[in-house]
């Protein structure tokens, strides 16, 4: 099915492609593939239109892998800006289907923070032009909790019976479980593995829900009174409920960057160069933070950021929880192991 | 020739199911053979490893979870959908065709959509809750939303009206003279619908039966949305080893499974002497 994908959609990709052969200059038309609302059109994608005349086609997809899948479809083709995790751009790169960035193309690229260069998935800083960096985080009601949240390890504490959504995400539960025994998030070892399946199932018994992505909706209705999302998703809670309150968990934080990259074959290679770095622009790097509600990656935009923003606790991890954060890598064929692990869980 | 001729015209149905059906499927089944890539995809190299671990006791239990969830859901939806069947089969025409609407109408709108609704509506802060809490009988709201209850509830609404469809067929097209004359002999009218109205229309509630047992099979955003994701049935479970667990052969391994056991529901359906009609 794959294949036969891959083959219609190549007969498309040549017919189009001999359609661009006759003219050297590259037609004025920009192909992104993201998630959906994740490059904002009025502070990003109008603009761009409107100062170079380029069209932007903006396709979307749910999950990182369905991103890899149809980037594998065709042959690294037909998209030209695509932005993604960390991790599966780590695979993307392992399997060939980036172009390398060109830096002379790209003179914006000193306005971005070196905090988040030479990480594990590109170390290099060839292929990757980091986005957004997010943390997740714990929100509590204060109202039901009656006693400290530190952080991992109170999750399991015995009065948050049926009350705490989490992500519905194998790598970041069986993740925390890790950390509380001292362990990292991506280790591969079966036998610690087997011990953190044993603590994990304890945990079951507080699990309200389980929900990848709209966990805050739970905990605005008040459905759950404990919860652990990615920044942005706290962000969206505490714009309904103030008066929930957030921990940096005293186990270390999990980290993440999603970044923009070119494939192999992109269509159109100097339009994504440019959008790229119009992308890191200043005050555009504090449009993309802000609007996204996460971490910026350019430090040349922090100037930019509106009071609210720097203010706010969620998107302003001090900065010393940063440099001990993990990222939560591809672990290879473990990756097996987390899920069965995960399976076993849900079943329990 | 002009026999010749007509033969070709069904030609794009065999195009259709050659390329669409057959082909993908023995796709399917090459891949299951095959083992995972450690980075991504899959490596051609055969292996029946994959059909070996779905005798793993925790995939078993996910069929077997997936299998009383659906049979529970069937059985539930031919309980309730049988009586509404029935009234409507006894009903005046205008009235039928309005109960028939009220069960059509919801089809046109998404199963998604509509299960998101339940999730409001079953909500803390939900009407029902609101309800409650109102009237002074609870003080904090009842929890009703990601429980086993709103499970079955989301598959019972969802297969209801597949099981209401075909008992209404079998029930209309029955020659009720039959139960007259029962009647007349001196049946009660329990007795004369076991021994008459219910043999009579046994293929329409072996349908009901599979047409809700089947597809229910293979749903998951149900138990996703309305349990809270704390449970795995075989459709969680193929989608998380093909995007998640990136073990594409597994997944193809599971689907395998699940038309086998599919199959064999169908063949044991036709076995009894039913025959799968909605209208």
């Amino acid at each position: 099915m794959k294949k036969l994908l891959a083959l219609i959609l190549s007969v498309m990709l040549v017919v189009s492609a001999c359609g661009a052969c006759a003219s050297a200059e590259e037609e004025k038309v920009l192909n992104v593939f993201t998630w959906a609302l994740y490059f904002d059109y009025d502070t990003l994608l109008a603009p761009f239109t409107e100062e170079t005349g380029i069209k932007v086609n903006y396709d979307y997809f749910d999950s990182n892998e369905e991103m890899l899948m149809k980037l594998e479809a065709v042959d690294a083709g037909t998209y030209d800006v695509v932005l993604a995790s960390d991790y599966i751009l780590d695979i993307a790169r392992k399997e060939g289907l980036l172009l390398e960035l060109d830096k002379e193309k790209l003179p914006n690229w000193q306005n971005l923070n070196p905090a988040f260069l030479g990480q594990f998935y590109d170390p290099d800083d060839a292929y990757c032009m980091p986005y957004v960096a997010g943390t997740p985080l714990i929100i509590y009601d204060p109202e039901y909790v009656d006693f400290p949240i530190t952080g991992y390890e109170s999750l399991w504490d015995e009065r948050l019976e049926d009350s705490v959504v989490m992500m519905d995400d194998a790598r970041n539960v069986i993740g925390i479980t890790l950390k509380t025994m001292g362990e990292s998030f991506n280790t591969t070892d079966p036998e610690i593995l087997a011990k953190a399946e044993e603590k994990l199932m304890q945990l079951k018994k507080n699990i309200r829900a389980l929900d990848y992505n709209a966990p805050y909706a739970t905990m605005i209705s008040g459905e759950a009174i404990v919860g652990y999302m990615f920044n942005q998703q706290v962000l969206y809670t505490l714009q309904e409920r103030p008066e929930l309150e957030i921990v940096y968990p005293e186990e270390g934080l999990g980290f993440g960057i999603d970044c923009c990259v070119i494939p192999k074959n992109a269509p159109h290679p100097d339009n994504a160069h440019t959008f790229l770095n119009f992308l890191m622009r200043p005050e555009n790097g504090a449009a993309i933070a802000e609007a996204q509600l996460m971490l910026s990656c350019n430090q040349a935009a922090e100037p930019y950021l509106s009071e609210e923003f720097t203010q706010n606790p969620v998107l302003n991890v001090p900065s010393e929880l940063l440099e001990s954060a993990e990222f939560i890598q591809d672990v290879g064929d473990a990756q097996t192991l987390y899920m069965d692990i995960w399976t076993r869980f849900k079943q329990y | 020739m002009k026999k010749d001729r007509r033969k070709w015209l069904c030609a794009p149905l065999y195009i259709w199911v050659t390329l669409f059906v057959a082909l993908p499927l023995v796709y399917v089944a090459g891949v299951s053979l095959c083992k995972r890539d450690a980075v991504w995809g899959v490596t051609p190299e055969f292996t029946l490893e994959n059909y070996r671990a779905l005798f793993n006791p925790s995939y078993l239990r996910v069929f077997a979870d997936s299998f009383r969830t659906s049979a529970v859901a069937a059985v539930i939806s031919l309980l309730v959908g049988y009586p509404f069947a029935y009234a409507m089969a006894k009903s005046s025409p205008a009235r039928r065709a309005a109960l028939m609407v009220l069960v059509i109408v919801p089809f046109w709108t998404s199963a998604l959509i509509r299960t998101y609704g339940w999730m409001l509506f079953l909500r803390a802060n939900g009407p029902v809750n609101s309800l409650l809490k109102s009237l002074g009988l609870i003080r904090r709201p009842l929890k009703l939303l990601y429980t086993p209850g709103a499970v079955y509830l989301g598959y019972v609404y969802t297969m209801m009206p597949f099981a209401i469809l075909p008992c209404f067929t079998a029930l209309e097209s029955m020659d009720w003279h039959a139960v007259e004359a029962a009647r007349d002999l001196g049946a009660r009218p329990a007795r004369a619908f076991f021994t008459v109205t219910l043999p009579l229309t046994m293929g329409g509630v072996m349908s009901a039966v599979t047409l809700t047992l089947v597809p229910s099979m293979g749903i998951f955003f149900i138990s996703d949305l309305l349990g809270g994701g704390k449970t795995v049935l075989i459709g969680n479970l193929i989608q998380n080893q093909i995007l998640t667990a990136r073990n594409t052969p597994m997944g193809a391994a599971l689907s395998m499974a699940m038309l086998a056991l599919t199959a064999l529901i169908l063949w044991i359906q036709r076995r009894t002497g039913g025959e799968t009609r909605i209208l």
